[in-house]
């Protein structure tokens, strides 16, 4: 069971596509958050979170997500999601995140519809 | 520019300012033009626009090169120039020809800017709380659901712990189960955890009572921890812990309210390990069933299916466990010489460990019939391979007797079974006597051997108690005189309808109650 967070990046400019793996709580989104924000900076305006490695995640974690999804609709930019779990999509979809970051069901599918 | 801070150096107009409040930049990019264009208004060097909040101020953003704090508390003594605002602060370092003092219009636009981001920050908060409600009653509607209908308990268990360290904003967790007068640990999120905790460990009261110190052990180096007993009907099954309550600024205790939410988490995961339990009890029922078919079916093998045909002699067998295997055993083995060794034996207890026995005993008297005569030393040397084989309460009664077709006379041992009972013409009983003790008791028993002189037309009737102690619902035992009265009655039919006499006797006289021990027959009858 992975409790800390472990983030990677797969950087195709203009899109990024993080992989996490572990509890997005506020310790993990802030550093979802940081890899972001970084490149955000690095100009890629499309970011991909594939949460294949995260089987929980809680309140805080979720402010965090929205607070980039916020930062990402500042830049005239996009962010979606990949290989959610079953919960976790659905507390996405009741928090709101969903009407602002498309869900896409695996990585393959997200990067077809991303790329075009 | 989207950035919290800005440099001074571009020189903005108030169209500029004006333009990022109607473009969909964000409120803060409105903020910090108008914070820009307030330093360079009032000859400032560098600003910082904090918003209250509970204890202090947070900063909002902040223009100029100079590092402002992140955020401010309440009482804290400013190493800046200050504007307290009705929502919030500005903290500016003015210019050499700058003003000390920042007043007017611009202020007010910044002061109502303030206030709008403030109240807009008020209502996603409100937004959210409401929206998390809502997850976390879909999370308690979920549990009822989804963990109700996975009957894996090792996934369960995670399933449940993942769930609730979730729904509360925990950063570490522990679910224990319980195994007799203890909680072992089943599954541990965020850290470790004890590895068991005995019912009357008094960490688990001071836990339950919200006292436990923070040196405590449950979860080595967690401050805060709240837990609930998981059970149903008062019984406890487990014990969930959750600790360290998250929030954007650390870890603290967990309010009232997460109380009542773990405690409906609880009873619903209460709910689903009991049905996990029930399944996994019901699937290993079924494993064992399967294992106790193949063994009944191992021991039908045991006990003949054709009965040896001997001049002089006819012979059957006949038995019926009460479990689905027995500790009644019956054979007929050929000896030299044209003669038949038939052997009942019965052994102390009933299912499995008594079946074990049972094959004991068939290999051991397949073994040493080859090389002993049925008699006395046949039954020594059984006895001490029992001995030496069994547990040390285990003990087998056994009936051995030789079937010469040239003689008369039955040879037989009797080692602490029933007397077997011989028919004789004019329906007179004589009992077969014991001849030494169980086997199985002691490892230097002696025994000796019985002769009985068997007439053409007498019947010989080996039993095992299962038939003489059978009961009536009126609680009587079926009784040596019901078999020999039926015996007698039925001396002269055929052996299989003798056996079928015994067995719809007994069955009748059971009345519909559940057989209790093993029944077994063996007939023997001198036909020439």
């Amino acid at each position: 069971m992975t409790e800390m967070l472990k983030v990677t990046v797969d950087r195709r400019p203009p899109l990024a596509v993080i992989y996490t793996e572990g509890y997005i709580n506020n310790q993990g989104g802030e550093e979802i958050a940081r890899v972001a924000y970084d490149l955000i900076d690095g100009d890629h305006t499309t970011l991909l979170l594939n949460l294949k490695g995260t089987k929980i995640v809680n309140s805080i974690g979720i402010s965090i997500l929205i607070e980039i999804i916020e930062k990402m609709l500042e830049i005239d930019g996009r962010l979606a999601f990949c290989n959610l779990t079953p919960t976790i999509e659905k507390t996405f979809h009741i928090m709101g995140l969903a009407q602002y970051a498309q869900i896409f069901a695996d990585e393959e599918v997200a990067l077809g519809e991303l790329t075009v | 520019m989207n950035k919290a801070a800005a440099s001074l150096e571009t020189r903005l107009s108030w169209q500029d300012v004006l333009d990022a409040a109607s473009r969909r930049e964000g409120e803060r990019s409105f903020l910090l033009r108008l914070v820009l264009y307030i330093c360079q208004q009032h000859g400032l060097q560098a600003a910082a626009l904090y918003s209250k909040t509970e204890g202090g101020f947070d900063r909002l953003v902040s223009a100029g090169s100079e590092a402002f704090p992140t955020s401010l508390g309440e009482d804290e003594d400013l190493e800046y120039d200050s504007l307290l605002l009705p929502d919030g602060l500005l903290l500016y370092k003015a210019g050499e020809n700058g003003r000390k003092e920042v007043e007017g219009p611009l202020i007010l636009a910044l002061s109502s800017a303030l206030r709008a981001t403030v109240l807009r920050g008020r209502l996603k908060q409100q937004s959210f709380a409401i929206n998390y409600r809502g997850v976390e009653l879909e999370a308690l509607y979920d549990v009822g659901l989804a963990i109700a209908s996975m009957l894996n308990l090792g996934q369960l268990g995670e399933e449940i712990l993942l769930r609730a360290v979730s729904l509360l904003d925990a950063r570490r967790g522990a679910l224990y189960l319980r195994s007799g007068d203890r909680f072992l640990l089943d599954h541990t999120f965020g850290g470790d955890a004890r590895g068991e905790l005995p019912f009357d460990d008094p960490q688990i009261e001071a836990l339950l009572e919200e006292r436990l110190p923070t040196d405590q052990d449950l979860l080595p180096g967690a401050r805060h921890l709240m837990g609930l007993p998981i059970g149903t009907d008062g019984r406890p099954q487990g014990l969930l812990i959750v600790a360290d309550k998250e929030s954007r600024h650390g870890v603290g205790p967990f309010p009232n309210a997460d109380s009542r939410t773990l405690s409906l988490f609880a009873n619903q995961a209460a709910i689903a390990l009991e049905t996990a339990y029930l399944h996994q009890q019901a699937l290993e029922k079924e494993r064992l069933e399967r294992e106790l078919d193949l063994a009944a079916d191992i021991q039908r093998r045991l006990l003949p299916t054709v009965f040896p045909r001997m001049d002089g002699f006819e012979v059957t067998g006949w038995s019926r466990s009460a479990r689905h295997v027995g500790g009644d055993y019956y054979d007929f083995l050929r000896v030299r010489d044209d003669r038949v060794a038939a052997v009942l034996a019965d052994v102390s207890g009933k299912g499995l460990p008594a079946a074990l026995m049972v094959s004991t005993v068939h290999s051991a008297l397949r073994l040493l019939i080859d090389q002993a005569d049925v008699g006395p030393e046949l039954v020594r040397r059984l006895n001490h391979h029992i001995a030496e084989s069994s547990a040390p309460n285990k003990f087998i009664t056994l009936l051995v007797a030789e079937l010469d077709p040239s003689h008369a006379e039955m040879r037989y041992v009797n080692a602490g079974h029933n007397p077997a009972l011989l028919i004789g013409p004019s329906a007179e009983v004589k009992e077969l006597e014991s001849g030494g003790l169980p086997l199985g008791l002691f490892d230097n028993s002696s025994y000796r051997a019985g002769r009985v002189d068997v007439g053409v037309g007498d019947l010989v009737c080996i039993y095992s108690d299962g038939i003489t102690e059978s009961a009536s619902r009126r609680d009587e035992e079926f009784g040596v005189e019901r078999l020999v009265d039926l015996l007698r009655i039925s001396r002269d039919e055929p052996l299989s309808k003798i056996v079928s006499a015994v067995d719809s006797a007994v069955i009748d006289f059971e009345n519909g109650l559940d057989q209790v021990d093993d029944q077994t027959l063996v007939l023997l009858r001198r036909t020439a």
